[in-house]
C-alpha cells in the first residue's frame, strides 16, 4: 500500500516523468526509512511529535529529493527522455489501427450507412427477382 | 593530455555508496548510517536523497536489489554485481588521483602559486 505521507512526492515524481517502478520503490523505501528513524528517536527518548519532526528532518524535505531524482535520466519513462523519439514510434504503431480507430470513432454513421446498404440491396433484389419472375412467366 | 575528472563532481555518492555495499547486502537506512559511521559524520545530506542513487546505480547494473519481509516490514536490500566491482574500483582510483592533485596543491608540493 503507498505510504500516504508521500503521496504529494509521488504524484509531483509520476507528473514530472519519472519511471512508475522507481516512483513506488521510492515511496516504499521512504516510507520505511521514515520508519526507522522515527523508531530511532522514540528509543533515544524523544516525545512522539519531537520524534516525526526529528525524522522528518533528517529525511530531508521532498522538494531536494525530488530534484535528486530528476537529475538522473535514467530514472525517468522513456517518452520523457526522448519525447520526439517517443511520439515518432507512437505514430508509426498508430498509423496501421487508424482504419479500425476511425470505425469506432464513426460506429453511429457506420451503422447508418450498413443499414441503408442493407435496405437498398434488399429492395433492388427482390425487383430484379419480380422482374424475372415475370419474364419467365410472359 | 590530462585526463578529465567528471566523477570529482558527480562520483561521490556512488563511490560511497559502492564502498558500502562491498561488504555486505544493506538497505537503505543501513548504508546511510554506515556511511555516517565511517565518515564521521563529514559528508552531511537529507537521508532520502542515498534512493536516487540506489536506483541510478541499480538501473545501471551496478547493483542488484531485491525485497524481503523482515518482522511485517518490506525492505529492498541493495548488493554490488560484479559491474558494480568494476566501477568502483574506477571511482577509488579516480579519486585517490583526484584527491592527491588537491593534496599537493594545498601542501605546496609544486612552489607557492602567486609566485608561479
Amino acid at each position: 500500500m503507498p505510504d500516504e505521507r508521500f503521496e504529494s512526492l509521488r504524484l509531483e515524481l509520476l507528473r514530472s516523468g519519472v519511471a512508475p517502478l522507481y516512483v513506488e520503490r521510492t515511496i516504499l523505501e521512504l516510507g520505511e526509512h521514515y520508519a526507522d528513524l522515527e523508531g530511532a528517536a522514540l528509543a533515544a527518548g524523544f516525545g512522539a511529535e519531537e520524534a516525526a519532526r526529528a525524522a522528518r528532518a533528517a529525511l530531508g524535505n521532498e522538494r531536494a529529493i525530488a530534484a535528486a531524482i530528476l537529475a538522473r535520466p535514467e530514472l525517468l519513462t522513456f517518452s520523457t527522455r526522448w519525447p520526439r523519439v517517443a511520439h515518432c514510434l507512437h505514430s508509426a504503431a498508430t498509423l496501421p489501427g487508424l482504419p479500425l480507430l476511425y470505425c469506432i470513432e464513426h460506429r453511429p454513421d457506420l451503422a447508418r450507412w450498413g443499414a441503408a446498404v442493407g435496405v437498398a440491396t434488399t429492395l433492388m433484389g427482390s425487383i430484379l427477382t419480380v422482374l424475372n419472375w415475370l419474364i419467365l412467366l410472359a | 593530455m590530462a585526463q578529465t575528472n567528471p566523477p570529482f563532481l558527480t562520483g561521490v555518492p556512488e563511490l560511497l555508496v559502492l564502498r558500502m555495499l562491498s561488504g555486505r547486502e544493506m538497505y537503505g537506512y543501513e548504508i546511510v548510517k554506515a556511511m555516517r559511521l565511517v565518515t564521521g559524520e563529514a559528508i552531511g545530506f537529507g537521508e532520502g536523497v542515498v534512493y536516487p542513487v540506489l536506483h541510478s546505480l541499480e538501473e545501471n547494473g551496478a547493483l542488484k536489489a531485491r525485497r524481503k519481509a523482515v518482522n511485517g516490514r518490506e525492505r529492498v536490500y541493495y548488493a554490488v554485481t560484479t559491474k558494480g566491482k568494476r566501477r568502483l574500483e574506477h571511482l577509488s582510483d579516480e579519486w585517490k588521483r583526484v584527491s592527491s592533485g588537491v593534496n599537493s596543491a594545498l601542501n605546496g608540493a609544486h612552489g607557492d602559486p602567486e609566485h608561479a
